[in-house]
Formats: structure tokens, C-alpha cells, sequence
């Protein structure tokens, strides 16, 4: 075997060409990371949304809390079901809600569809991610609102303190909360009431969640809630709506798939060219160390090799260059936003994660593998006397 | 001309390192346009659907606040408006499916050929779709995805009234991108009126069409006035206004599709430079006997330039044919995505060919400017006595 340090040293021994190689390299691992990244904060974004113990209590036939319309007896109907979880105060953890999307204003000027979610105080008992970070929780009937973190500053009048139009009314901004980077962030909290006057809703709840007191005690609640024939009510785990609200987030892994595809072979091209060049140019050395002895599988695992640590660096000088280039975009844009399946704005702050590099990490391997194994193999065939003659 | 040869012949030497560079470069602005070709898609689809005639009038706190259906006639009164059709979204879903995957409305039929002169609907589909009351109009890309025929009866799921309804299709938007099915107002009507007992009482959005395209304006004035201090006050735009409010949340998606194209665009200078700056090196013996037998240094940088140039644009313009080609799969493939909206449309528009043509001259430019200038400028003698 030829020893490792003899395939480093020819990676460095023309920095020039190395460097442009395994720049195109850490381009192709730029790109693909920073799109699987995007996906991937999507993603988590409405995944991490859902809490293993709540339920999502709809309308049967309703795809999302928006399209859904319940009555007030149905919620005073499966209120006190057993199996629900109870606060200090043996209240039960449920909470009736209103989903409706106006228009905000966004502050350079255009407009969206934010979710509104008209509550009452147990929805923080319920929703057990999220957390007031300033400020306080609103009162009922004081046309108060608490925002999401990722509302914050992206619309007009959405500081604390500050006045925010939206529906008929004005809402004073009396707090702000984060909800471990999920959905939520992106909603606005107001009084359920308030809300279904403002709106004009007759029925004042669009859906209900409620915490089961374990996990145990999820599938029997949702049975004898869906058995309720007044009603026709559907009940669903929130991991299980969320989940499902993010598939159409999968089809996007197919586009970048695609993508990684094309620019890897791209760059696996370039990379071959440079390895040829190399194989070329190290003619007479490799017909010396045929003369030495050296096998021709030592030849091609040492030029294999070659060909895999240019892809290495490339793969570093690319992941470094997506953290950074990541962190600027989140200084840069604030968070993105996504149009949701729902119509309503999701902001996603983008975050590329250790599963987006190692994926990149793959695909710059399986380049420097692809682009080493022609000219590897072309140095191994080499006779060492052909070879020896050309120098 | 006279240099093609010699061009050609340079070319020709290290077939394998050139055939790599063009597959490269091709593969790369195939990738270019492919990504270019989501934002022009947005773009288009605005510019198709952007009749000047034609605005929206919503509710000013959101589309999901509705307004009373009754508003449409006043609508209809105000001096320049030609026609005026509300329409109300259905949400329909398919019971396998279990989710929305198009846009289904409850329209007003009779007024719809007069609002949507445009959409070149058959006028004899047209009189069927008033005459049964149970019959659906539907865009060529639902039909076309969903192997649909006229005749073909569909069962829908309203995911906002929670009914089941049975539709005949009797007509066809002739656009290929148009994802749309609209249904009679009064057929929902019915429908909701059985299950609660009360029928539909409101209207989403009103489409209106102005007579002239000089009182657009006057008219989404008067419309507004007419509702102030009413229970709900409407806001109007044009239609381009309302789509392009409508697909802003896009915009997040269009940057960082803007970013990997300009770093997929770099990759390619950089494979094309270093191309050009090997067959330079390996060359450069050969270019200094050419200079010291009577060459002109502007005619060697020429005819290196040339060579980048040739590779870059050959290789270029496959990327956009393949790029065609390709894109034409994906429609078949993807069709109306949810989560995409018309960035899913995959349409390579004109802007886009030229700008992936354009991409590949540059390229070829930059990568053949450095390495050719080096060599024109590197005094004869200099390079002689690397070689002897």
C-alpha cells in the first residue's frame, strides 16, 4: 500500500487546481444543503407543532382547524370526559378555539394571511410549548392580543405595547411567545369571544384540543368522542394533523433530490478532470513506483483516495460556507415565509441541521468516488515500462 | 475563420477532458434553468390571469371574512361594471385524498362567461353548465391529471359544509395551467339549505368586470364607498393585485431558489476556467513556437478564447434543449402542488432560454479570458526554455 500521506501531499501540491475543484465541490454542497435545510425547517416547523398527548377535536370532513365550525353544547358535551388531563384547580385541560385568517399588513407593504386563534387561559395549560417570553397573557374582553415570536416585527404595529389592525378591530399587544420554534410561532393569540364577534361567527369554535392525562388514555377518548352521534365530531392526535399538514413538504425532497443529482454529476465532472490532468501529469512517477513494486490496486486506492479527499475538501470548505452564508440569510431576512396548505403565512426560520450536512457529506463522497474511479483506474492499467519511457 | 481548424483540432486533442467540461456545463445551466424556470412561472402565471378589466372585491379584513351575497347586486348597478359574479370556496377534497389538492369554487353560472370572457370557455359547455344543475366546469390541468372527460360524473367532499356532492362534467377551461372547478351557487345551495336549514347567505370573493379599462379605478372606488360602515367593508384590487398578495408568501422560497442558482452559476465559471487553464498550461510550448514562427499575440488570444467559448456555448445551449425536455416530464409529474402554488408550473418561458444562453457566453467568456490573456502575454523565450 502506498502510504496515506503520499495522496496529501498530492492534493497539495497544486493548491491552485485543488482549490478550484473542491471549490465547485463545496458550491454543489452549498446548494444542496441550504435547500434540505430550508425542507427540513419547514418541516419541523409544523412537525414539532404537534404535542404527543393533545387531540384535535374538528368537525367531520374538516382537513384543517380553519374549515371546521362547532358548536358550543359540543364542547360543553365532551368537556368532562374521563380521561382528560386536569390542571391544580381540577379544571380540565380543554380548550375551545377559534382559527381565522385575516389580513395583516406586512411592513414592507404587502399583505398576508396570519392565523388568529381566539382562546381562552387554559389554552397555555394545553398548548404545553408554548410560553409567554414578555409581557403577560391577555384578559378576556379587553380586545388584547399575545403574538408569536415569528409575528413579531414582520407586521405593522406587532411589538408589545403597540396597536394591531386586523378584522374589525384593534388589538393592544400585551405579550409575545415562542413555542420551541413551531407553527405557532407564527399565529396571533386574542380572546375566543372577542374573536367570533369580530368575525361575526355564529358557532364560536372552529376545533378543540384537550391533553389526555396519558398516552394510555388517547385512543379510548378519541373513540367515545367520534361515538357521539349528535354531534358528527372527528378526533385526531395533533402529531397526526401536523404530520399531515407537512406532506406536502415531501414532494419538495423529490425537486432537491433532483437537484443533487444534477450538480453532483456536474461536479463529479469537473473532479474527473482535474484527477485525469493529475493521472497525466504524474505519468513517470507512477511507472516508478510500478517498477518499485507497488501493486496496481495500491495505484488505484491511492489515486481513489486523492480523488475522495479533494471531495473532503470540498465538503468542509462547503459546510462552512452554509452555516455562514444560513446565519447571514437569518440576519438578512428574518424568517421565510411559506404559504401553509391552509392559505394561512407560516415564518420558518431557516436552520440547516447535522442531518442536512451528512446528507451533503454522502453526495460529496459518492462525487470524489464517481470522478476518482476513471482516473484511477487509468493510472492502475498504466505498464510501467510505457510509462517510463514517456519521462 | 480561417482559425476553426486549429480551434477544433485543440478541442479534439483531450476528447475525454472536453467531453467532461461540456457535460458539465451543460448539466449545470440545465440545472440553471430548471431553477429559473419556478420564479417564471409565478411571474407568468400573474401576467396570464393579469386582465385589466377585471378586479376582486373581498372583504377588507381577509377573504375568509365574507361579505352578504346581496352586495353583488348593488355591485352590479354601479355605473361601468359590465358583469359581476360571486363565487364562494367550496374546499372540495377527494374522499381518498383526504385533503384539498385544487381550488373549488360555488359560482354564480349565469354571470361567469361575462366575467371570465378570457378563459374562452365553449359557449355550448357553457349553456350545459346552466342547464344542469348538478354540472362542474374544470381547468385542463385538473382534467388532464385526473384523466378526466366531459360526461365523467366526480364526487367531491366540502371541507368547509361538510357535504358530499356528485358532479357532471360538462365543460373544460382550455389552459393547460389552469388547476380550477367551479360549480353552481345554487346546486351548494340546496345542499347546505337540506343539512342546516339555512342556505348560503354570503359571498367570498366578487369578480368584476369593468366595461373600460380607464375607469377600473373609479369603479374599486365606488365599490368600496358603497360599503363603508356596512357590517363588511370590502377592500378592491385588480386581479393581478389579488394573486400577487396571494402568492407574496412565496417570495421566501423564490430567494433561496435565487441564491442556489447564482452558486450552481458560479460552479460553472469555475469547472470552465480550470479547464481552460490546464489545456493553457499543457499548451504552452506549443503556443510559444506559434508566437516565434510570426503569430500574432492578439491571434492566439483569439483563438483561445474562442475554444472556452465554443465548449461553453455548445454545452449551454444542450442544457437549455434538455432543459425543455425535462421540464415537459415534470409537468406530467407534478402537476398542481399545494405547497409550490405556480412556482410547481414548470413553463420555460423565452426570458428564461435567453438567460440560460446568456449564462453559458459568460462562462465561456470569464473562463477564457484569464488563462488566454496569460498565455498571449508570456514573453516567447520565457516559455521556450520551460520546454528545451
Amino acid at each position: 500500500m502506498l502510504p496515506l500521506s503520499y495522496s496529501i501531499r498530492n492534493v497539495r501540491a497544486r493548491p491552485a487546481r485543488t482549490a478550484m475543484t473542491a471549490s465547485v465541490i463545496a458550491l454543489v454542497v452549498v446548494a444542496c444543503s441550504l435547500f434540505l435545510g430550508l425542507i427540513s425547517s419547514l418541516k419541523h416547523t409544523l412537525i414539532s407543532t404537534g404535542d404527543p398527548l393533545n387531540l384535535i377535536i374538528m368537525r367531520k370532513g374538516s382537513d384543517n382547524d380553519g374549515s371546521s365550525i362547532l358548536q358550543k353544547e359540543a364542547f360543553e358535551a365532551i368537556r368532562y370526559f374521563d380521561g382528560i388531563a386536569r390542571d391544580t384547580a381540577d379544571n380540565p385541560l380543554v380548550s375551545p378555539e377559534l382559527v381565522v385568517q385575516p389580513f395583516f399588513r406586512t411592513r414592507d407593504g404587502g399583505r398576508e394571511n396570519v392565523l388568529v386563534r381566539g382562546v381562552e387561559a387554559v389554552a397555555l395549560a394545553v398548548h404545553s410549548n408554548v410560553h409567554i417570553t414578555a409581557g403577560r397573557m391577555i384578559n378576556p374582553s379587553s380586545s388584547e392580543a399575545i403574538v408569536g415570536k415569528g409575528v413579531l416585527g414582520r407586521y405593522e404595529g406587532g411589538e408589545l405595547g403597540s396597536d394591531l389592525k386586523f378584522g374589525r378591530g384593534t388589538w393592544k399587544v400585551v405579550g409575545i411567545f415562542d413555542a420551541d420554534g413551531s407553527s405557532f410561532e407564527s399565529e396571533v393569540w386574542v380572546d375566543v369571544r372577542e374573536l367570533a364577534n369580530d368575525a361575526k361567527r355564529t358557532m364560536p369554535y372552529s376545533g378543540i384540543r384537550m391533553r389526555a392525562a396519558s398516552a394510555a388514555q388517547i385512543e379510548p377518548l378519541k373513540q367515545r368522542i367520534e361515538a357521539d352521534p349528535k354531534y358528527a365530531l372527528q378526533a385526531q392526535s395533533e402529531v397526526e394533523y401536523y404530520s399531515k399538514q407537512s406532506e406536502s413538504a415531501n414532494s419538495l425532497y423529490v425537486l432537491v433530490i433532483g437537484i443533487a443529482i444534477l450538480a453532483g454529476i456536474g461536479a463529479g465532472f469537473g473532479a474527473a478532470n482535474t484527477m485525469y490532468a493529475a493521472v497525466q501529469a504524474r505519468t513517470a512517477e507512477i511507472g516508478t513506483l510500478r517498477a518499485l513494486g507497488f501493486s496496481r490496486l495500491a495505484i488505484l486506492t491511492s489515486f481513489q483516495i486523492e480523488a475522495i479527499g479533494l471531495a473532503l475538501v470540498g465538503f468542509v470548505m462547503g459546510a462552512v460556507a452554509t452555516v455562514g452564508l444560513a446565519a447571514l440569510l437569518r440576519l438578512w431576512l428574518g424568517g421565510l415565509a411559506f404559504g401553509a396548505a391552509t392559505f394561512t403565512t407560516n415564518v420558518v426560520t431557516l436552520r440547516v441541521g447535522p442531518r442536512d450536512l451528512i446528507s451533503s457529506f454522502i453526495l460529496s463522497i459518492a462525487i470524489g468516488l464517481v470522478a476518482g474511479l476513471g482516473p484511477a483506474w487509468r493510472a492502475a492499467r498504466m505498464r510501467p515500462v510505457e510509462a517510463l519511457r514517456k519521462a | 475563420m480561417k482559425y476553426a481548424g486549429l480551434i477544433l483540432a485543440n478541442l479534439g486533442r483531450n476528447k475525454l477532458r472536453s467531453l467532461l467540461t461540456g457535460g458539465a456545463i451543460m448539466l449545470a445551466v440545465l440545472l440553471v434553468v430548471l431553477l429559473l424556470t419556478m420564479p417564471a412561472g409565478l411571474d407568468a402565471f400573474l401576467d396570464q390571469i393579469a386582465n385589466n378589466t377585471r378586479i376582486s372585491v373581498h372583504n377588507k379584513a381577509g377573504i375568509v371574512y365574507s361579505m352578504p351575497f346581496s352586495f353583488t347586486r348593488k355591485v352590479r348597478q354601479i355605473d361601468g361594471v359590465a358583469a359581476a359574479c360571486a363565487t364562494v370556496w367550496f374546499g372540495g377534497a377527494f374522499e381518498e385524498e383526504g385533503r384539498v389538492t385544487f381550488p373549488s369554487f360555488a359560482i354564480e353560472a349565469e354571470h361567469a362567461a361575462a366575467v371570465w370572457p378570457d378563459y374562452n370557455i365553449d359557449p355550448k359547455q357553457m349553456a350545459d353548465f346552466l342547464r344542469y344543475r348538478d354540472g362542474a366546469i374544470v381547468g385542463r390541468q385538473n382534467m388532464q391529471k385526473y384523466k378526466w372527460k366531459i360526461g365523467d360524473r366526480v364526487t367531491l367532499k366540502s371541507t368547509i359544509y361538510g357535504v358530499n356532492l356528485d358532479f357532471r362534467i360538462v365543460g373544460e377551461m382550455p389552459n393547460d395551467r389552469s388547476p380550477l372547478f367551479w360549480m353552481q351557487r345554487t346546486y351548494l345551495d340546496e345542499a347546505v339549505k337540506a343539512k342546516r336549514g339555512t342556505g348560503l347567505s354570503m359571498a367570498g370573493v366578487i369578480w368584476v368586470r369593468v366595461d373600460d379599462p380607464n375607469r377600473v379605478n373609479a369603479v374599486m372606488r365606488q365599490v368600496d364607498e358603497m360599503s363603508r360602515n356596512s357590517e363588511a367593508e370590502t377592500a378592491s384590487e385588480t386581479e393581478k393585485s389579488f394573486f400577487g398578495n396571494f402568492f407574496g408568501s412565496l417570495q421566501g422560497f423564490v430567494t433561496i431558489i435565487l441564491i442556489v442558482t447564482g452558486l450552481v452559476s458560479l460552479c460553472i465559471v469555475f469547472i470552465a476556467a480550470n479547464t481552460a487553464s490546464m489545456a493553457v498550461r499543457e499548451r504552452s510550448g506549443e503556443i510559444a513556437v506559434l508566437k516565434a514562427i510570426g503569430f500574432q499575440r492578439k491571434t492566439i488570444f483569439a483563438t483561445l478564447l474562442a475554444e472556452a467559448m465554443l465548449v461553453a456555448s455548445v454545452a449551454g445551449l444542450s442544457g437549455v434543449v434538455l432543459a425543455i425536455a425535462v421540464t415537459k416530464m415534470l409537468r406530467a409529474f407534478a402537476g398542481w402542488n399545494p405547497s409550490l402554488g405556480p412556482l410547481g408550473a414548470f413553463i420555460v418561458t423565452p426570458t428564461v432560454i435567453a438567460q440560460g444562453v446568456c449564462l453559458s457566453l459568460v462562462v465561456g467568456l470569464f473562463a477564457g479570458l484569464v488563462p488566454a490573456f496569460g498565455a498571449a502575454r508570456k514573453p516567447v523565450i520565457e516559455a521556450l526554455r520551460e520546454i528545451f
